[in-house]
């Protein structure tokens, strides 16, 4: 046999026993497992050899397909009453088929996906006076996967702001100088505040980047409470640390 | 202002005359009190001005209604009327309502020259798997992330929380099975990320039957 490298990606095990019925020109609506299981095994294997870790649901489904084998292998009883339970061939077909489905159906829907970045709007048009009057008596705590989002909003109105700009600048700052920087501005800002006012003296991606940083860690310490809006803007007050 | 002709410099009358027809304008411009602006005199008006002033966020045919103090079925009728008369080909943008929420966005030919505008532009990808589960998610919703699992054959946790991050998907609700385990639906932002008015524009699934040629299955 001579030396293959398999470089095929799967997205798991049933994209994998959908490649290997294809590449057998197995009959999915006549299963035959046994191929199937030795492909499956022989695929296993080869990740194996070519030291690539075989991620532990492919093991999950490979201990389905062996159970089927063996069971095959042993006499069955006559009144062995398992009508009720589903055959684990139909089962598998079963599923394969659903998830074939919906792997053919996202063929379409990408193209849409693709299709729609061709249109673009503009970002909202507000008056931050207002909203800061509104959100002022209203602070909760977000979690961090609602400020992961509230900061990509924020990074694409960078993009947005400045597209024709480009600079090419090496500045250093670490997240601890502006920390201080922050701190010493804080005396001069409104009791709430937006990300927004907090990177007026920021001009590119870095320092927004590193603010972003030093807010983190303002808030681990109670310097800064953040409460994020239904627009994703991210809002500031003086946590219970602030002398 | 226009910066004057250095001193010096000889004009002729002509170029006299038109420098002083030229200054006129400009003044006139800036002073006058632009009454060729009609103010709109239509609901259909100021519903666009809305459109423009939500930009991308966009609005919701509830909110629009309730804004401009009419029933939702007049709502729509304006932003019906809206869509028709942007849908023409003398206007570089035009209304959609994926999810039930309006907003102008460009006109595809217009991309092309964007890009020469703005340079390159990085687009935004979702993965293979990121699709298989988005897909999943918008035919079965709500569904559970085990449901999920068991569809696809792998662990769905990590993507289910990019999703949720990239607000594609949100949770709505609990399930009443052991556990209550939370379910996930699709978001306005799915919806429109895919050009969905609603979900019933979802392409049909394909249907696999013994009586088929197998080629189809795999194309």
């Amino acid at each position: 046999m001579g030396f293959e490298v398999e470089t095929l990606k799967f997205e798991g095990p049933l994209d994998l026993m959908l490649h290997l019925i294809h590449e057998q020109q197995l009959d999915i609506f006549d299963l035959d497992m046994a191929v199937l299981t030795d492909q499956y095994i022989n695929y296993l294997h080869t990740m194996e050899e070519l030291h690539l870790e075989v991620e532990s649901e492919y093991l999950v489904e490979l201990a389905t397909l062996i159970e089927y084998k063996s069971k095959k292998l042993l006499p069955k009883k006559e009144d062995e009453a398992d009508d009720d339970l589903e055959d684990p061939k139909d089962k598998l077909v079963r599923r394969l088929l659903e998830y074939q489905k919906y792997k053919e159906v996202t063929k379409t829907l990408y193209d849409s996906f693709v299709e729609r970045q061709d249109q673009l709007a503009k970002p909202v048009s507000f008056d931050e006076i207002v909203k800061l009057s509104n959100e002022e008596d209203n602070k909760i705590e977000g979690d961090p996967y609602d400020l992961l989002k509230a900061m990509n909003k924020v990074l694409r109105r960078l993009q947005l702001s400045r597209p024709l700009d480009i600079k090419f600048t090496q500045k250093e700052l670490s997240p601890e100088d502006r920390i201080l920087e922050i701190k010493a501005r804080l005396r001069d800002l409104p009791d709430t505040f937006s990300f927004d006012t907090l990177i007026e003296d920021c001009d590119n991606i870095h320092e927004y980047v590193i603010t972003f940083i030093a807010i983190l860690d303002m808030a681990k310490d109670h310097y800064l409470t953040f409460t994020i809006d239904d627009n994703d803007n991210i809002w500031f007050s003086r946590g219970t640390n602030h002398d | 202002m226009i910066e004057e002709f250095e001193i010096g410099q000889e004009m002729s009358e002509e170029d006299k005359q038109r420098w002083h027809d030229v200054q006129d304008m400009i003044s006139r411009v800036e002073t006058e009190d632009h009454e060729d602006v009609a103010q709109p005199t239509n609901m259909e008006a100021i519903v666009e001005g809305l459109l423009y002033i939500v930009g991308e966020d966009g609005a919701k045919l509830e909110q629009l209604a309730s804004v401009i103090d009419r029933s939702l079925e007049d709502t729509k009728i304006i932003l019906e009327n809206i869509r028709t008369k942007y849908a023409a080909e003398t206007f570089g943008i035009e209304l959609v309502g994926y999810g039930s929420v309006y907003k102008f966005i460009s006109k595809k030919a217009v991309f092309p020259y964007a890009q020469e505008l703005f340079g390159a532009s990085k687009q935004n990808t979702l993965s293979q798997a990121a699709l298989e589960t988005l897909a999943i998610i918008a035919y079965k919703q709500p569904i559970t992330r085990v449901e999920i699992e068991e569809l696809r054959g792998v662990s769905a946790e990590v993507m289910l929380r990019k999703l949720l991050a990239r607000n594609l998907i949100r949770e709505a609700g609990r399930s009443e099975a052991v556990g209550r385990p939370i379910l996930y639906e699709v978001t306005e932002e799915f919806m429109d990320s895919f050009k969905l008015y609603t979900l019933n524009e979802l392409p049909d699934l394909p249907e696999y039957s013994k009586d088929e040629e197998n080629d189809n299955l795999f194309e």
